[in-house]
């Protein structure tokens, strides 16, 4: 199916022409005004970067999915606040980012997770026949998994959302030095622990 | 290995992550927010809607008969499980005690470990026991079962506590979760379930469910909905509710149940 001609021009956020930019601004701008058919586009551009960071950052489909839509609704309802100079992407997974971790440190979620623990669910499927490449990226999930909250966010942003610095620098809303730095010390500690702990991982990547 | 090579070989690697594809997010909430916008546009008419409709609720709970048939709900302590629509009272539905044998996790989660590391509010028991105010019951059935691996007190407007007990063998299993919730704490909601027995636990009145159901939490401001599968026994002694979770049949809940003695 041809992508939505506004979607197109906004999915892409890195190399906005100045066109799109004013494109999402506008759409914005409408959204901000009430208007829903301008905030579908703008959520069909950035769902899917909204779902995955909530995934990473929670490990359930059903929890990312919830913050994701809330993630939209809270940012829906505070559009008028958005300061339009800014980029819209890094502002919405700043909410979401929020969002998930008041989500992992609920008392339902705990209870969800516990309850599930006693359900008779297959294994995750067909483990076995994925790619190498997926069953490193998994692996390397589990990894950053042992990180504090904050060293993960700083890894999903930039290494698996691929956001560049100054848009993560954003979304967590400090200095882009801050970031780097941060980053940095987060390396350090996630390359011990891929050394430790996950040696497949390492030797896969040392050969 | 510089730092660099190592970013580059990360980007490589996280390319590779699987993720669960992408749900219709923005259908769902621009369904969302067209259903609350149209709300909005009726909601002065609404609002008279509603209160003629609470006065003739109000009217109607006085009478006993009507009374049975609205609150089609069993409540137990602060929770309530909602046997189904459309069904008579609901203590009428109940099937008799029978026992009943739960399926046991095969497949535990793998990650629990991580994730129960993760939980807010872990603590010692004792310390627990200091911040509950209210006595912490360990059970002392079967003999084997020894001090949880896992306390938890965490705010559920009031001090909710959650005991855990993992399988020795497999840390991953969860064997069997005891929650602790006093009054005017977190409503717990269970709409639905397979089964759904009287039991008793104590001489006092008990319920045993069975999912998979629905079970939302609720405290007003917030709200959590989720579909469970597990089983679990509930009863409420001395203002608080119990909730036994484990994969044990019906019997040997209860027998856990009654075996509960305060921390010596």
């Amino acid at each position: 199916m041809e992508p939505h001609p506004i979607k197109r021009c906004i999915t892409n956020e890195r190399n906005l022409s100045g066109e799109a930019q004013l494109e999402e601004s506008t759409l914005i701008r409408r959204a901000a005004n009430g208007d829903t058919t301008a905030w579908e586009p703008l959520m069909l551009a950035h769902q899917q970067a909204v779902f995955r960071l909530s995934y990473l950052l929670l490990g359930d489909p059903d929890d990312a999915e919830d913050v994701a839509q809330e993630t939209f609704l809270r940012a829906w309802k505070h559009l008028r606040r958005f300061d339009l100079t800014r980029p819209f992407r890094p502002w919405l997974l700043s909410i979401a980012s929020n969002l998930a971790s008041n989500r992992r440190r609920s008392a339902g979620r705990y209870l969800a997770a516990l309850t599930r623990a006693f359900r008779n669910e297959p294994a995750s499927a067909g483990i076995e026949e994925k790619s190498v490449q997926h069953m490193e990226g998994n692996e390397l999930w589990q990894a950053v998994k042992n990180l504090e909250f904050t060293d993960q966010q700083i890894i999903y942003l930039r290494y698996f959302l691929e956001l560049p610095v100054h848009e993560a620098a954003e979304v967590l809303q400090v200095a882009e030095g801050t970031v780097k730095s941060r980053l940095n010390r987060a390396l350090e500690k996630l390359r011990k622990i891929i050394q430790e702990g996950f040696p497949l991982l390492s030797e896969g990547r040392e050969a | 290995m510089n730092e660099t090579e190592f970013e580059k070989q990360l980007l490589a690697i996280a390319k590779g992550m699987e993720y669960p594809r992408t749900p219709d997010i923005a259908g769902s909430v621009t369904a969302r927010l067209r259903s609350s916008t149209r709300l909005s546009l009726r909601t002065r008419p609404l609002a008279w809607s509603l209160t003629i409709l609470l006065i003739l609720l109000s009217s109607l709970m006085l009478i006993p008969p009507a009374r049975a048939a609205i609150l089609e709900f069993i409540q137990i302590g602060i929770v309530r499980i909602f046997p189904g629509p459309a069904q008579a009272p609901a203590t009428a539905t109940l099937e008799p005690l029978a026992p009943t044998t739960a399926t046991p996790s095969s497949q535990p989660s793998t990650l629990l470990t991580t994730f129960l590391n993760q939980i807010a509010g872990e603590t010692k028991l004792a310390n627990a026991q200091e911040i509950a105010g209210y006595p912490i019951l360990l059970p002392s059935y079967p003999p084997e079962m020894g001090l949880p691996n896992h306390v938890y007190v965490q705010d559920a407007n009031g001090p909710m506590t959650i005991l855990v007990w993992v399988d020795a063998q497999q840390p991953e299993r969860v064997t069997l979760s005891l929650h602790f919730t006093p009054e005017g704490s977190w409503a717990i909601e269970k709409f639905q379930p397979a089964v759904i027995q009287e039991a008793e636990v104590n001489g006092q009145r008990a319920i045993w469910a069975e999912g998979p159901y629905p079970l939302r939490l609720s405290n007003g401001n917030m709200e959590f909905v989720r579909l469970i599968d597990g089983h679990v026994l509930i009863w409420e002694e001395g203002g608080i509710t119990y909730r036994l979770e484990t994969d044990m049949s019906l019997e040997e809940a209860v027998k856990i149940a009654e075996s509960l003695q305060p921390i010596p």
